[in-house]
């Protein structure tokens, strides 16, 4: 068969053409990188043929997307009287119609707060008013006397600024840190989110990060997972030299320099804000919370001195009944497995492991003191795992299967009537939000305890 | 002033055109901007101009090249907020897409018909991974994730998948082209 059509030809060449074939996937992605994207333009400034060929496949993806976006949604499909076929999105537009043509000017998405105070810790404003619960945040400047303060935005984004700082917010996208620090949980849906200072550009490329800013504007990014890019502030005239910073990895950046130093990895000063993005409102005493790694075990992190937190599987919803040791208020006892209460299916949950290694080590290998410490969630607490099977069962789940752990990790509370020391103690309080423990530290044992919370 | 019943008309009007140029429009805006959410936005912000706008739009003339301005105005005002925070299109990379974009309308218009078989020859297994990975609110990663393995190696997969697709649409194309 004879194929005539010029363009046809084009098409086939420029697919073969892996440089600017890679350029256009990656765009399509939507994983390329700045110095792509520039590439990607420049070839199609001067390229009239790449341009149909960079039409076609985005044409090409959008269809897709349009097709297989709806696909599910068999139910929402609506059909007009002699209409096509409404997807789930043209409903939206034509619904936004509807809402105009009644003569409502009110828009919901346009309008939708973009970000809204989701949790507060003591936050003034400077006039000395606190902040609530739910305010929504309009584009502008956010100062903060002391205290902490998270902004959930729309895209999934969570910022934790800690006082005293003042934080610009523009949209969903984008803040300018003035002065103070932030944390910040980036989920994929915000990817791209972007942090400013006087000193420094930040890019978001799918993390959790902290920044901090001082009085002379001093800043310093560290960053606890995934990775960002850092580059000086555009007004430095060399937007170029950006540096990706990987986990545990911190870079400081002064005002009016022209250069990016890489310093030692350093999260004590992000240690109160950081738990804040992952629902964790406070932790008191010998508790301390981990952000951890991709290659992360909770067997291997050495900490002999405090109790601690690693947040688990954000949002669980399980299909099955779940037994675990504890739901009730009050202080937790034993129990046989039989009598255990169990949760109740489709209900969807975030979970916490709360760990004391206690190794031996230095002068007093085998000292045994008793560690205390309490910590708050920003959700209630539905139930809590103590016991070594119970522990076990729920890894599948929760925490990474296969962990390998050199004891059973059992939590022994004093059985009734006996008078003797060096029990554990453990301590649900009645408004559910908080968790006391004391652990009695046990040489060469492990005590976990498995937190289930209320997903946000 | 409008009687209620030609308002709805008008209405119903609107609703059939939108409909029918919508693809045309999310394809044309997600070349501009680059990213689907914020496409999704773009084309949402569009369709309420131009439903607000649709009385001075005369019936005869070419709806598709009027969404089109309007999608352009729209993008152009996203990029200019999007550009203070990564590279993006320049204004003049945008002028030049959207006049190809104007002239190649029917070719693409062919092209979206012609893709819709190409997918029903997918095999399996790839049918399976383009619905998984372009499902409402599913990404690469999230579709990794529940599939165990990297999103990298489901960015591959898909980059392959598009080729393949896209070659289909050539040879369908170059058929109907002969034949014509």
């Amino acid at each position: 068969m004879y194929r005539s059509s010029t363009w046809n030809r084009g098409e086939y060449d420029l697919m073969k053409d892996k440089e600017f074939q890679d350029l256009i996937d990656q765009s399509l992605n939507e994983t390329i990188s700045k110095v792509d994207m520039k590439a990607l333009e420049e070839r199609m400034l001067q390229d009239p043929q790449a341009r149909i060929h960079y039409l076609n496949s985005v044409g090409l993806h959008a269809s897709l997307r349009r097709r297989f976006s709806s696909q599910q949604e068999e139910e929402g499909t609506i059909l007009f009287p002699g209409q096509s076929i409404f997807t789930r999105k043209t409903v939206w537009a034509v619904a936004a119609c509807l809402v105009l043509s009644f003569g409502l000017l009110i828009f919901q998405v346009s309008n939708r707060p973009f970000a809204e105070v989701a949790h507060v810790i003591g936050a003034y404003r400077a006039d000395g008013v606190t902040y609530k619960t739910g305010e929504t945040v309009e584009p502008g400047i956010l100062s903060l006397t002391r205290g902490l303060l998270r902004l959930d935005f729309s895209n999934g984004a969570r910022v934790t600024v800690q006082g005293p700082a003042e934080l610009e917010v523009f949209d969903q996208d984008r803040v300018l840190l003035h002065k103070g620090l932030v944390t910040a949980t980036i989920p994929e849906s915000a990817v791209g989110f972007v942090v400013d200072t006087v000193a420094a550009h930040v890019v978001d490329l799918g993390t959790s990060f902290g920044v901090s800013v001082s009085e002379n504007g001093q800043t310093e990014v560290c960053v606890f997972d995934g990775e960002v890019e850092v580059s000086l502030p555009r007004e430095a005239g060399v937007d170029e030299v950006s540096h990706l910073v990987r986990e545990g990895e911190s870079i400081s950046a002064r005002v009016n320099s022209s250069v990016i130093d890489s310093v030692s990895y350093e999260t004590s000063q992000f240690e109160n804000a950081l738990p804040v993005n992952y629902g964790v409102l406070q932790t008191t005493g010998s508790m301390r919370f981990v952000s951890p790694g991709p290659d992360f075990h909770p067997g291997n992190y050495k900490d002999n001195e405090h109790i601690v937190v690693f947040p688990e599987k954000r949002g669980f919803l399980s299909s099955e009944s779940m037994r675990v040791d504890m739901i009730d208020p009050g202080e937790y006892e034993k129990s046989h497995y039989e009598e255990k209460p169990t949760l109740v299916p489709h209900r969807a949950m975030t979970s916490y492991l709360l760990q004391l290694d206690a190794y031996p080590e230095g002068e007093n290998p085998n000292r045994r003191r008793s560690v205390i410490g309490q910590i708050t969630f920003a959700k209630p607490i539905v139930g809590v795992i103590t016991e070594d099977r119970l522990l076990n069962e729920s890894e599948v789940v929760f925490g990474i299967p296969g962990a390998d752990y050199p004891s059973a990790r059992t939590i022994e509370p004093r059985p009734e009537g006996d008078e003797r020391k060096g029990f554990d103690k453990l301590i649900l309080t009645a408004d559910r939000h908080s968790l006391i423990l004391e652990l009695r530290e046990n040489p060469g044992h492990l005590d976990q305890v498995r937190v289930l919370v209320e997903a946000q | 002033m409008a009687t209620p019943s030609s308002k709805s008309n008008r209405h119903e009007d609107f609703v059939a055109l939108y409909v029918r140029h919508e693809p045309a429009m999310f394809s044309f805006v997600l070349g501009m901007v680059g990213r689907s959410a914020d496409a999704e936005d773009v084309v949402q912000r569009a369709s309420m101009t131009m439903w607000r706008c649709f009385d001075r739009f005369k019936p005869g003339t070419n709806f598709r090249n009027w969404a089109f301005q309007v999608a352009k105005n729209e993008a152009l005002n996203h990029l200019t907020r999007a550009r203070r925070d990564r590279h993006v299109f320049s204004e003049k990379m945008i002028e030049l897409l959207a006049s190809d974009n104007s002239e190649e309308a029917d070719k693409l218009e062919a092209r979206r018909r012609a893709l819709d078989s190409c997918v029903e020859k997918l095999p399996q297994d790839d049918h399976e991974i383009v619905s998984g990975c372009y499902a409402e609110g599913a990404t690469v990663q999230s579709y990794a994730k529940q599939k165990g393995g990297t999103a990298n190696k489901f960015y591959k997969k898909l980059n392959r998948i598009r080729g393949k697709l896209h070659q289909c649409i050539e040879a369908q194309l170059g058929i109907e082209g002969s034949m014509i």
